[in-house]
């Protein structure tokens, strides 16, 4: 028995062109996944981030438009009024999301567009090469924060999800990590929640993953996901912070 | 026959398959992949492996491509 | 069909609805603000799409999700928030969508006031985006010409693939006048070869304008602009009166033109040949017929309500063929009809043996 195969709804013969150890890998390989299950691949339309995020379209087999830094969830939302009856979804990093987009991210939340999005979270601006970001933890070294964030200095970090699910439109909302097999079936188990609350027009779907960087952590993989286990969960606790499909 | 198929084309010698296997199936190899770092291989001289695809689940580059229990 | 009597901005939003467009996004800026105000009654009424967005910036890049699944969609701003829109701006020239852009302009620089103005004559044409591309730019002078263009707008955009830009005024969204709300004249244009719809029975379609290949970028920007050169052969629209016998030519854009019509019909009466010419189509700009007319017209008088930012493309139309003027103010004060002539008086080089 075939217990594991390449998702259908991953383009052919592609190969990630992501750092070693990167967990974007994983990540849009559960998205493939759940599309396949969910039979959604052919009718998903996803609006691109900029970020190591954006290559999701040269691996997902699904129509694509690129948005502006920032703009996916605005562009996703023109996307979900014009085609209403579409799966929508977007893959933003964290700068991205948290950072230059929050106004769009905070907003489709709050409208609670039927729309899912899985935000990346790896505590740097990752493509750039590593600087100081909207989740960079106290203390961690960036190329912008060369002595470690510092709270008087540079303020604290933002929790994306905490702060998504206090928005009255969103349906589901939790932080999950991938550091290890355990972590990425839980996981799994999120995004695929955030899939269902769309598909059942409750609201806003949205997963923060908690993902590793070891290019610009100068961590190798392995003790990348041990630093998400041991440091940055005490920061973002993993968990699901809002669930509309509770009781239903 | 449990197998495990590893493409070496997409093995970055991340080693987190290493790390995810329960029964120490997949092992370094001698032989330098695309980062200049040795590859992985399966190797279930002893018959150990069960199938379970945690390797394949915790593989970021997708380089095991197929387990079967 | 018969004349209402029409605000200048709602003319706009019902002519977006006759032309079928699907979706509205938008956020409030006088003196524009009315476009948005009637759609959120009308485009739910209809079963469309209509989003109050957070910010300007949103709801640019919400047009631009709703356009890139293949429906026609708009939003509508002013002078500083179209400014926030640029960067939209040129992602939809590269991607090739199909963005409709109401620009109704008010005083600027910075955050100036809600009065007219028509200071974003270079926003509007030369983009205020990054990279080399082009948007087209309907400039409409009467409440019928933001039907029509409106029109227009949607037509082009589709037709070409193009961000078009509806570049208004304060004066002409505030005032009322009798226009004919006709039907929308065009053909629709098949866009099931481009347009997201779900990857079924055929692989996954990219609207990007991400390339990492140097070689590729430089052919996508070729390929735009032959499809630029191709739209300055095609569509290139314009207005005259009088230019036939004319030794002086009054040009002005939008809303400006009533009075350089006006201060030509005086300027007749006390025995000058004047004639007057409004570009419709600001880019593709007319340069052609203005470097036609040089030949015989050697005196220009642009008349406008800026610091002669269209002067700049009349004086490079007629590459040195005529002599041309600028004639305006920056902002609020209407260039009323008698100061028109007046300035065509004082401009040098005319004779003034016959007045």
């Amino acid at each position: 028995m075939q217990t594991f195969s390449i998702p259908k709804s991953l383009k052919e013969n592609m190969i990630y062109t992501f750092c070693p150890g990167c967990d974007h890998g994983v990540a849009i390989r559960l998205i493939a996944e759940l599309l396949d299950e969910f039979g959604l691949k052919e009718n998903a339309l996803t609006a691109a981030s900029v970020g190591c995020s954006v290559f999701l379209y040269n691996f997902l087999d699904v129509d694509c438009v690129e948005a502006p830094h920032g703009r996916a969830l605005a562009c996703a939302t023109g996307i979900k009024r014009a085609q209403p009856d579409k799966f929508v979804f977007t893959y933003q990093g964290d700068g991205d999301f948290a950072s230059i987009g929050l106004a769009e991210s905070t907003h489709a939340a709050a409208r609670g567009e039927a729309i899912t999005t899985i935000c990346i979270n790896n505590t740097l601006y990752g493509m750039t090469g590593g600087q100081l970001g909207p989740t960079t933890v106290l203390n961690q070294i960036t190329t912008t924060s060369p002595h470690g964030r510092n709270r008087e200095y540079h303020g604290f970090p933002l929790k994306m999800t905490e702060h998504i699910a206090l928005c009255d439109g969103t349906a589901f909302a939790a932080r999950v990590s991938l550091d290890s097999p355990a972590a990425i079936i839980k996981a799994k188990k999120a995004i695929k929640k955030a899939f269902e609350v769309q598909l059942k027009g409750l609201g806003f779907g949205f997963v923060e993953i908690l993902s590793s960087c070891p290019t610009n952590w100068k961590m190798n993989p392995v003790e990348s996901h041990k630093h998400i286990r041991e440091e940055l969960t005490k920061v973002y606790p993993l968990g699901t912070f809002k669930d509309l499909t509770e009781g239903l | 026959m449990p197998n495990i198929v590893i493409d070496p084309k997409k093995c970055k010698s991340c080693y987190l398959c290493v790390e995810a296997c329960p029964r120490k199936v997949i092992k370094i190899s001698n032989i330098s992949g695309k980062t200049g770092s040795n590859i992985v291989e399966f190797d279930n001289t002893e018959n150990k492996c069960t199938g379970c695809a945690l390797c394949a689940i915790s593989c970021p580059d997708l380089a095991i491509t197929e387990v079967n229990k | 069909m018969e004349k209402v009597l029409l605000k200048g901005n709602y003319a706009i939003a019902k002519a977006a609805i006759k032309a079928g467009c699907s979706c509205y996004f938008g956020y409030p800026i006088t003196p524009q603000t009315e476009i948005g105000e009637y759609l959120s009654e009308a485009m739910p009424a209809l079963g469309r799409g209509y989003v109050c967005a957070e910010s300007e910036v949103a709801a640019i890049n919400m047009v631009m999700g709703a356009v890139a699944t293949g429906v026609k969609a708009m939003t509508s701003s002013s002078s500083c928030a179209i400014g926030l829109m640029q960067e939209t701006m040129s992602y939809a020239a590269s991607d090739e969508l199909p963005v409709v852009l109401i620009s109704v302009m008010r005083a600027g620089p910075g955050l100036g006031y809600i009065y007219p103005a028509q200071g974003d004559y270079n926003q509007a044409v030369t983009g205020g985006g990054n990279g080399d591309y082009r948007t087209i730019v309907l400039s409409p002078s009467t409440v019928q010409d933001s039907i029509d263009l409106t029109y227009k707008a949607f037509y082009l955009a589709q037709k070409y693939r193009n961000p078009v830009i509806l570049l208004s005024d304060g004066f002409l969204g505030q005032m009322m006048e009798p226009a004919v709300l006709h039907d929308y004249p065009y053909d629709e244009i098949d866009n099931s070869s481009w347009a997201l719809t779900g990857a079924k029975d055929r692989g996954a379609r990219q609207i990007r304008s991400l390339e990492v290949n140097q070689e590729k970028q430089n052919a996508h920007v070729y390929k735009l602009f032959e499809k630029y050169a191709l739209i300055e052969k095609e569509e290139v629209s314009y207005e005259e009166e009088n230019t036939l016998d004319a030794d002086i030519l009054l040009v002005a854009f939008g809303s400006m033109t009533r009075n350089i019509k006006a201060a030509a019909r005086k300027l007749r009466e006390k025995g000058l040949k004047v004639g007057t010419f409004r570009p419709v189509t600001l880019w593709p700009f007319p340069s052609k017929r203005l470097l036609e007319l040089s030949e015989t017209i050697k005196n220009i008088l642009v008349v406008e309500m800026n610091m002669g930012q269209m002067t700049k493309d009349v004086k490079l139309a007629v590459n040195g063929n005529a002599k041309v003027y600028h004639f305006g103010r920056p902002t609020g004060k209407w260039v009323n009809v008698d100061e028109i002539v007046q300035a065509t008086l004082n401009l040098g080089g005319v004779s003034y043996a016959n007045i």
